[in-house]
């Protein structure tokens, strides 16, 4: 058995070897840098997807415009997730092996950037992320370091939650999750947060998506008292939720990921029925001379303000830390450019906000890029902690009271 | 480019060894399966846990085959029973209670946070090799699978499932028991899918519930039914065809124009419903099928 | 009392799936097959009815349109494709419908978009009963629930059309020596069959919201209700609508808010090993 296996493996080897040996000649094309724009345009991602591509694309306009990144131009290939783990993994060889794109951007569903990191890792090229889920930081999803997140983590929304919490002077919270992994993670978050500053929660409660009614998941977190209730939830269950809470009348205050309590959740339920929910989202870098420009971009493109997706936001700083990275660097090897990430875009430094503002300064010494969608300081898992901001939704609008750092 | 057609080979040779399973259960048999993905599931989170936990894998994906092979037996005798079609509702109704449990009992499978960092198969080759590897892998295991369910279609035992299909009182009448042919039938099956979920585990390296919906059952029955039901190739072919139009709409939108992206994903929904009506109506026994039955 | 408000709860879950049931067992009573469309049909419905909400302002218009509507693509469906499907497997007839389900979700989704809509309904305060609260919405809900079954009987056994509809879901053959046209019967089918899987449909979007994919979602519920009350009978998949929803709901303290969608399969097989033709269901339905 082992011997005919060797025996075969060997084979194959020299098989291989025969079948790669052309891709050698096939050299990369000089004077370019290839992304893969790995984006979910369709599926449940689909609200955020095409403006995340579109973003990259022109960010790279961008780049490209103040002369490229260490001489290169960059160059955009675009795919879609279809925010399907298996459609992603098809979709990232062809980026990788066909298209021969240096780094991925954009990936945003934890599963999707779950499943492509293993494949970046093999390809040694560079996953910049928009997920939520803890595992990313981690080995083995993250083992070589390569890959970086531009959003919040789960646990961070979660701490974010307790944080409100605590401020608003709420004494018994409950949770409510829609079960998946941004979902729970967001209540497990909270719980840990909560419970290390040594409150209780009072329920927890897991539902399942695509019911016709949440009104028993509801009376089982009601009968616990609460005086909140923190949701990891999505738009179209929260709708659902919302309107039966209403019909209960028994009053609670709510705290939810902006996600779910959206200008869009105010239209379909109406404002009486969210007076008052808390609101909570990591905030873009709004007064940043970087968000200006992002938001410039966003309106030109899409015609809508910049603030409405606010993973364009981090796909736009991706493009910039990247680019930027190659300048330091002065080349194309993966492991130089990794190297700089962290250098361009974390303190110390000259604060810089644009590309060719940074491109100059890089010139001159250490620079520290402020993005569009935070200020953008990697640690040491390649995670960003952006600010949060807590939105009460006051007669119909959405408005900021204040935001709190973590 | 090798490497894309690797892994788009890989993917595909999985769906055929689903496909295997598939036709020997309905192409042969005439039982209705659908609940297949329930164990593509089973065999892909059999196989997931045990290579963490160390196994060899080996052994893990002999593990896979027998645990989805076993989870059949219950619904075996359940088919004994039941209408053709209760049957399909019940199997359908099967393979949705096994993604709850995958996705309630966090202890064992980690829930909706899903199994990251599954180990590959030849890991210790790297890169290309390991791939081309896998590759062939499947492919043998594809062909051994396509190759017993000839032998199986050629032998008395094949020819007593098709008088099943074909009457069942009839072959009571003979003094056979279909009910044991069935049960075989469907537990060779399952493990098929066993084996097929095994390699998809180890493959994309993270499993997570909303890979096992019932649409993955489908592509399935669309592949046999557009390559034609109860014949090995109509299972290859199909499953070829298949992949082409998921793969191909990538390529597709430079192509076609006019078709904004968020479209797409409707379109090519909307396809595949049309093809499966007109294939119906207008080619019932598949590409590869035979004039002479049904 | 926590009980209690479970049980409301359940029937109003229930009478949802119930609806649904009914469509799919009428189809599969009378042209013998699991109907996968009904699902599709539903979102159809809901659609049709939300354009003619917006447009007129009135619930029943919105209702009306969904009957008509919907009622109409399931006889197109039937004119296209059943019917030449007639003597075919019920795999068949069963992959077929799975066809059309996915085509009618694709064009809604081009029509639609894909972002959820809702119905502009004002929200009203649920009466109360000692501890236990019902809104207005739900007594509407079992108000049209019961209207669906005391039409769909009344066109069974009252009129000439439901007496052939009967009597080709007895024995088509039998029917067809007796003078029966089927054609004309599974005309009449297909057109009440849709119409009740249009007003299912907006129901259900009145209570939730709606997206092209969300009668698909509901659609093994439903099939399960009709399995269960037994094939062809209008009371026993209304009834088992009703108890999967309270079975489900009541249930909940004890096994969680996930595996009360299991437990739905799993008093479908009990019900089946130990009487295979449903609750309510003839013996046709048997091996």
């Amino acid at each position: 058995m082992t011997y005919t296996r060797r025996q075969f493996i060997g084979t194959l080897g020299a098989t291989t070897a025969l079948i790669g040996a052309p891709s050698i000649l096939r050299a990369q094309s000089q004077g370019t840098f290839r992304i893969g724009a790995l984006c979910p345009v369709t599926g449940s991602g689909s609200p955020f997807g095409s403006g995340m591509q579109k973003m990259i694309i022109a960010a790279a306009e961008a780049v490209n415009a103040a002369g490229g990144a260490a001489g290169r131009k960059i160059e955009i290939v675009s795919e879609d997730t279809q925010t399907n783990p298996q459609a992603a993994v098809l979709a990232a060889k062809k980026l990788i092996d066909v298209n021969k794109v240096q780094a991925i951007l954009g990936t945003w569903s934890s599963g999707v950037s779950l499943a492509v990191v293993p494949l970046t890792n093999d390809a040694n090229i560079i996953l910049m992320n928009t997920s939520g889920a803890p595992a990313l930081s981690v080995p083995p999803a993250n083992a070589k370091g390569l890959s970086y997140r531009f959003q919040a983590t789960n646990d961070r929304f979660g701490r974010a939650f307790a944080e409100i919490c605590e401020k608003e002077g709420f004494k018994r919270p409950a949770t409510m999750a829609f079960n998946n992994a941004s979902g729970i993670g967001n209540t497990e978050g909270f719980r840990k947060a909560w419970e290390a500053k040594g409150h209780k929660v009072v329920e927890n409660v897991v539902y399942e998506p695509n019911q016709p009614t949440y009104r028993s998941e509801l009376q089982k977190v009601l009968a616990a008292n609460p005086d909140v209730i923190v949701t990891g939830s999505y738009l179209a269950d929260t709708t659902i939720i919302m309107r039966e809470w209403y019909q209960s009348g028994q009053p609670v205050k709510w705290v939810m990921p902006g996600w779910a309590a959206s200008p869009d959740l105010v239209k379909a339920v109406g404002p009486d029925v969210v007076e008052g929910v808390i609101s909570v989202d990591s905030v873009s870098n709004e007064n940043a001379p970087s968000y200006k420009a992002y938001d410039e971009a966003y309106r030109k493109v899409t015609g809508q303000p910049g603030q409405s997706n606010v993973y364009a936001a981090m796909t736009w700083d991706m493009v910039h830390a990247l680019a930027l990275a190659i300048e330091a660097a002065n080349g194309t090897d993966t492991a130089a450019i990794n190297a700089k990430i962290r250098e361009v875009s974390n303190p110390a430094g000259q604060q810089v906000y644009t590309y060719a503002e940074a491109k100059e300064a890089l010139k001159k010494g250490k620079i520290n890029f402020e993005g569009a969608s935070s200020v953008l300081d990697f640690d040491q898992y390649g995670d960003v902690t952006p600010d949060f901001g807590v939105f009460f939704i006051e007669g119909g609008q959405l408005n900021r009271r204040y935001v709190v750092k973590i | 480019m090798e490497a894309y057609f690797i892994a788009i080979g890989i993917i595909a040779l999985i769906y055929v060894i689903l496909s295997l399973g598939l036709t020997l259960q309905y192409g042969l048999t005439g039982l209705i399966n659908f609940g297949h993905v329930g164990f593509f599931a089973i065999g892909a989170y059999t196989s997931a846990l045990l290579a963490l936990k160390g196994v060899p894998l080996v052994f893990s994906f002999a593990a896979a085959a027998a645990l989805a092979g076993l989870a059949a037996w219950p619904l075996g005798l359940v088919s004994l029973r039941l209408r053709d079609d209760y049957f399909a509702i019940v199997t359908l109704g099967f393979s949705e209670v096994v993604r709850i449990v995958i996705t309630s009992e966090r202890w064992l499978t980690n829930g909706v946070q899903g199994i990251p960092g599954i180990p590959r198969l030849y890991e210790g080759l790297g890169g290309s090799a390991a791939q081309l590897a896998v590759l062939v892998t499947v492919l043998a295991v594809t062909l051994v699978g396509a190759w017993i369910i000839r032998r199986i279609a050629g032998s008395p035992f094949g020819r007593l499932i098709e008088a099943i299909r074909d009457n069942e009182e009839a072959v009571q009448a003979l003094g056979k028991d279909p009910a044991r042919f069935k049960i075989q039938v469907l537990v060779v099956g399952a493990a098929l899918a066993g084996i097929a979920g095994a390699f998809y585990a180890h493959y994309i390296t993270y499993i997570v519930p909303d890979q096992f919906i019932p649409l993955v059952t489908f592509y399935v029955w669309m592949a046999i039914i557009m390559g034609g039901v109860g014949r090995v190739s109509g299972a290859i072919v199909g499953t070829a065809i298949l992949m082409l139009f998921l793969e191909g709409s990538r390529f597709l939108r430079d192509i076609v124009p006019g078709v904004s992206e968020v479209d797409m994903a409707s379109v090519r929904i909307g396809a595949v419903g049309l093809l499966l009506v007109l294939f119906i109506m207008y080619r019932p026994q598949g590409l590869m099928g035979d004039y002479t039955k049904r | 009392m926590f009980y209690a408000q479970l049980l409301v709860n359940g029937l109003v879950q229930g009478l949802v799936i119930g609806l649904a049931a009914l469509s799919i067992t009428l189809v599969f009573g009378i042209a013998r097959f699991p109907n996968a469309a009904t699902g599709d049909f539903m979102t159809f419905g809901a659609y049709a009815a939300l354009s003619a909400h917006k447009a007129t302002g009135s619930i029943a218009m919105g209702g009306l349109a969904a009957i008509i509507a919907t009622g109409v693509i399931s006889l197109l469906a039937y004119l296209a494709v059943f019917r030449r499907l007639a003597e075919r497997s019920v795999v068949a007839l069963l992959v077929a419908s799975i066809g059309i389900a996915f085509f009618i979700r694709a064009v809604l989704g081009v029509a639609f978009g894909h972002s959820q809509q809702v119905f502009q309904v004002p929200l009203s305060r649920p009466y109360v009963f000692g501890s236990v609260r019902i809104t207005p919405l739900d007594l509407q809900l079992a108000a049209v629930a019961l209207a669906a079954l005391a039409l769909v009987f009344a066109i069974l056994y009252l009129t000439p059309i439901g007496r052939q509809m009967r009597a080709v879901a007895d024995n088509r053959d039998l029917a067809r020596v007796s003078g029966i046209r089927p054609d004309r019967v599974m005309i009449a089918l297909w057109l009440l069959a849709g119409s009740v899987a249009g007003v299912a449909g907006m129901m259900l979007g009145i209570k939730t919201i709606v997206t092209p994919e969300f009668g698909w979602e509901m659609l093994l519920p439903a099939f399960t209700a009709a399995i269960l009350g037994g094939i062809g009978s209008p009371v026993g998949a209304v009834v088992a609508g009703l108890i999967l929803g309270v079975v489900q709901e009541v249930s909940t303290p004890l096994v969680g808010f996930t595996y009360k969608i299991a437990l739905a399969f799993i008093i479908m097989l009990a019900v089946l090993l130990v009487r295979p033709r449903g609750l309510f269901g003839r013996l046709e339905g048997a091996r």
